[in-house]
């Protein structure tokens, strides 16, 4: 158990230096675009007629730094911001604190994603192991074609697909909006079952263009260990079938959880597409709308939730599999 | 049985697929053998070539037809035509240089810092490994869509060459981890190990060595790096992030979606269906051939 | 050794008859038989070595008596008769997972993982004593410590260790812990001291012969090493290409042996001719494809004493003298 948590430390550790660099580079990136759009901003309000320090004092708002310092005080003193949780405030959203709006939108992408990551795990995986169980069989091959087509779709044509199956060809479901903005949000019937009715969409985008993945990798690992000496050993000592599945799918789903955490990224990723296609309000879209508004600040933030979430899913994978696998804890 | 038998016997002693004089006529051997291979070369062949050819087939300005605003598919227009009255055969032939060109600019770059990252850390371990191998993770953490998406707001992507430049720096992660961990695999093996008593250079042993037992690897990733390349340049024309300011089939498909809403209205429908059909026989096509190359190189596979 | 061997065939050791077995492997290249027609009688009680280089079959036949022969190997025919158990071969499923385990108890090569990475190996024992249903696990458990620390091993630190914290010799006794602890009457050891260092071989060696006295199993003792057998076995099966070769007691056979390949055997092992300058190395290579196609003797290719016969037909496995069976024309020319 003290290995497990030294090794849970040394993620977290390496997981916050990730996140410090990964916001130096928005710090700079900001700072090459074409014609900064700090000095920009600061330009434009001394135009409007504010003086300097009322303008200093508004950037400094804005964006969490002062225009006219060397770069490295201004670099030091957002890293400080960043630390205190300030990401500065939005300019398209005049005046909101950028940590309010993405924590906002955060919900509806977590929710997404995750429902979409432990359905088309829970199913992959299944048909993984029965494509690898029958194999040689019609069965089995139609299940792992399954899985390449699945898995060689890329997300938005998907998702572009069943948006339109769906909402168009036979319009069952409700597309665009997280929810019927005609009813009042809250803990009531028809509200949830609107939420529901909205999210079966994106979520199955999610899970049908994962599920090919798990369902690949879970096979071509069950193969393997169905080829591994101790499998025949049980078989040897008359081990129970049942209990010989259970060594097998115990082994067998272990290297998934390095692929777990991977894909997480990915999943984030894919989350602009559907939440662009679907109009779900999530991080991604809000990071979508940050760029097509020039809002830099809000642009930073998103990006910055974004690899957190990132980073904090893949610690939480890797600290899982260090818990099932016995030989990672030495 | 017996033919069989006497074809096997002298690929034995080759040293291994690549650098093998008769390479081209084994790997036509092994793409014949199933159609479905075959098909797959050719849905790759004919898309190379449109990307090649397609722009001098039609004038650099392509005709818009007012009369022909979302015609449906016929004869003069098969894939019918855009909001515009241009031919969506046309947009897809013309949009193929940038897609495939970029995607395979991005493969070569994914491929060239993906084996060679993956090379050094593998064999000389120590501090290089060490840091190398702290970026690959960093690489593979970060994701990688959203960043390009950011990258997109100062990036100039209307050149192929600077999306794959940004798509190879992005995406060579898993690839340098599945070289180096081959290439240490390799290093405990007699050969390297004898390589390396006779003093050849480490240049000689990594690329002459090394590199030609890696092949199998880097071809498969070159493939998927092309197809992961494709989806993800679309994607970020699609979305709309990028400029559009060349054809390519993401603006159609976001003008189809976003401006023509091609989602509600079947007029505009084939403008829609054409990039998404390009695409998915693409896919197709390299999926298919993956299957060939997978056995090509896979030599657990062959003896099977 | 002659007057002991019909005390120990008392009425409790179990013994296995084999009759004209056949395993198939299926290659790119065709099918070969791994073995092919052997008839073999194991006596209860008894150790029994069967000896052969790599590729004879004889782990092959091993897997054959559990009726276990892995992918891409299979039973063509034949029949194996475990004492009290019946035709291994022709058993419903459930009976032969029964007598996996129960009745025959197997130990694999040392190099082989035969334990579950990822369960402590106490867990293991609770598995395979729920598997048989056994009622009394805490004596099971307590068996098996038994027997752990019988083979001179911290029990207590065994069953709670997972399969990585355990070195080679010490897995290998785990194995044999787990082929003895519920009791089987006979036991396979399949090269149980192969990949093991020298020091490990003895004593797992030694572990096997005083195991077998105390309990009066039969033990099958799978093994290329004629030393191993020399020490060890009561009566010695030479394989040679999916065949029997010759089979005899063990002291019989090393001093008179009668096939021309056991000749070779024991003369290229300096520790039993004595001396390291006489060793000499069987010339030649082991049978592939082409001579399991050949019609006469599998070994007539390396035979140092071949006549014309020889590449004409095979030779029939044939009695020649008490308890004592050879495949060669030479040793009975006037049959």
């Amino acid at each position: 158990m003290k290995n497990i948590l030294v090794r849970l430390a040394k993620r977290i550790f390496a997981g916050i230096i990730m996140v410090l660099v990964m916001a130096s580079f928005t710090f700079f990136l900001v700072r090459m675009m074409p014609g900064n759009p700090v000095s920009a901003k600061y330009n434009e309000l001394i135009m409007r007629g504010m003086t300097p320090v009322q303008a200093m004092d508004e950037v400094r708002v804005m964006y969490g730094f002062i225009p006219h310092q060397p770069l490295w005080q201004q670099y030091l003193h957002y890293l400080v911001q960043i630390l205190h949780l300030n990401l500065g405030t939005s300019i398209s959203y005049e005046g909101v604190p950028v940590l309010h709006i993405i924590l906002d939108a955060a919900p509806w992408t977590i929710i997404l994603v995750t429902t979409g990551l432990i359905a088309s795990f829970i199913v992959g995986v299944l048909a993984g192991v029965i494509a690898a169980v029958k194999r040689s069989s019609p069965t089995g091959n139609a299940i792992t074609l399954s899985g390449s087509i699945m898995h060689g779709i890329p997300q938005f044509v998907m998702g572009l697909f069943l948006a339109y199956v769906f909402t168009t060809l036979w319009a069952i479901l409700p597309f665009g909006a997280p929810y019927n903005a005609a009813l009042t949000p809250g803990f009531n019937g028809p509200f949830i079952s609107s939420l529901v009715r909205h999210a079966i969409l994106p979520v199955a985008t999610y899970a049908l263009s994962s599920y090919g993945g798990w369902l690949l990798t879970m096979k071509s690992s069950v193969i393997t260990v169905l080829g591994d000496d101790f499998i025949l050993a049980s078989e040897v000592r008359g081990i129970k079938a049942k209990t010989r599945v259970r060594y097998i799918a115990h082994n067998a789903i272990l290297p998934l959880f390095t692929i777990f955490a991977l894909s997480i990224g990915f999943m984030f990723g894919g989350s602009l597409f559907i939440e662009d296609i679907f109009d779900y309000p999530g991080l991604g879209n809000l990071l979508l709308h940050a760029i097509d508004a020039r809002d830099y600040p809000l642009m930073s933030g998103a990006f910055l939730l974004i690899t957190v979430a990132v980073i904090v899913a893949n610690i939480f994978a890797d600290f899982l599999y260090s818990v099932v696998d016995p030989r990672i804890r030495r | 049985m017996s033919l069989a038998a006497t074809t096997e016997a002298p690929s034995k002693n080759s040293p291994g697929p690549a650098g093998h004089p008769s390479f081209l006529k084994n790997a036509w051997r092994v793409i014949a053998k199933k159609p479905g291979r075959l098909l797959g070369l050719a849905i790759i062949v004919l898309f190379t070539l449109m990307a090649i050819f397609g722009p001098y087939l039609y004038p650099r300005q392509l005709p818009i037809n007012p009369n022909a605003i979302y015609a449906p598919i016929s004869w003069h227009y098969p894939l019918g035509t855009d909001f515009e009255g241009t031919s969506n055969l046309a947009l897809i032939v013309t949009g193929a240089r940038y897609v495939l060109f970029a995607a395979a600019m991005a493969a070569v770059f994914t491929v060239v810092f993906g084996t060679a990252l993956g090379l050094i850390s593998g064999y000389y371990l120590g501090w290089p490994d060490s840091v190398i191998m702290r970026v690959t993770d960093f690489i593979l953490t970060i994701p990688g869509f959203p960043l390009l998406v950011v990258l997109s707001t100062i990036w100039n992507f209307g050149q192929p060459m600077a999306m794959g430049f940004v798509l190879g720096i992005t995406g060579w992660g898993g690839l340098a981890r599945a070289v180096r961990s081959q290439t240490l695999s390799l290093r405990e093996r007699g050969f390297i190990e004898a390589a390396r008593t006779l003093g050849l250079s480490p240049f000689h042993i990594l690329f002459k060595e090394i590199l030609p037992n890696v092949g199998s690897y880097i071809a498969m990733n070159l493939l998927l790096a092309v197809t992961g390349s494709i989806y993800a340049e679309v994607g970020l024309f699609f979305l709309g992030v990028v400029p559009f300011q060349v054809n390519n089939w993401g603006v159609m498909l976001n003008l189809a979606v976003f401006s023509a809403g091609a989602m509600s209205s079947t007029q505009a429908l084939p403008y829609l269906l054409s990039p998404l059909l390009a695409l998915l026989i693409l896919t197709l096509g390299v999926v298919l051939f993956l299957d060939a190359v997978d056995e090509m190189f896979n030599p657990r596979l062959k003896e099977a | 050794m002659s007057a002991e061997w019909p005390l120990k065939a008392n009425t409790k050791a179990v013994g296995i008859t084999i009759r004209d077995l056949e395993v198939v492997y299926s290659t790119g290249q065709g099918q070969v038989p791994a073995v092919n027609g052997v008839d073999l009688d194991i006596a209860g009680g008894q150790i029994t070595g069967i000896i052969g280089e790599s590729g004879s079959g004889k782990s092959t036949l091993a897997m054959a008596i559990m009726n276990a022969v892995p992918h891409p190997g299979r039973i063509v025919k034949g029949s194996v008769v475990v004492d009290g158990v019946g035709n291994m071969l022709t058993l419903d499923k459930e009976s032969q997972r029964r007598a996996r385990g129960r009745n025959l108890g197997f130990v694999f090569q040392a190099a082989q993982n035969s334990l579950n990475p990822l369960t402590r190996v106490g867990h293991q024992v609770l598995d395979l004593g729920r598997s048989h249903n056994v009622k009394d696990l805490r004596g099971l458990l307590r068996r098996a410590k038994e027997l752990l620390h019988r083979m001179g091993m911290d029990a207590d630190r065994v069953l709670t260790a997972y399969q990585h914290e355990l070195s080679g010799g010490m897995r290998q006794r785990v194995g044999i812990m787990f082929a003895l602890v519920l009791d089987a009457q006979v036991v396979i050891l399949d090269e149980p001291t192969t990949a093991l260092d020298m020091l490990s071989q003895a004593s797992v060696l030694e572990i096997v012969r005083s195991i077998h006295e105390e309990r009066d199993i039969t033990t099958i003792l799978i093994t290329h090493d004629m030393g191993v057998v020399a020490d060890l076995a009561d009566r010695v099966v030479v394989m040679y290409g999916g065949e029997l070769a010759e089979e005899g007691e063990t002291a019989e056979v090393l001093a008179h042996p009668a096939h021309p390949y056991t000749k070779g055997l024991i003369q290229a092992i300096p520790r039993i001719s004595g001396d390291l300058s006489q060793a000499v190395a069987l010339s030649g290579s082991p049978p592939d494809l082409k001579t399991f196609m050949q019609s006469g003797c599998l070994f007539y290719d390396r035979c140092p004493e071949r006549v014309a016969e020889c590449q004409v037909k095979r030779p029939p496995y044939e009695s020649a003298g008490p308890e004592r069976k050879v495949a060669c024309f030479r040793v009975m020319p006037h049959d």
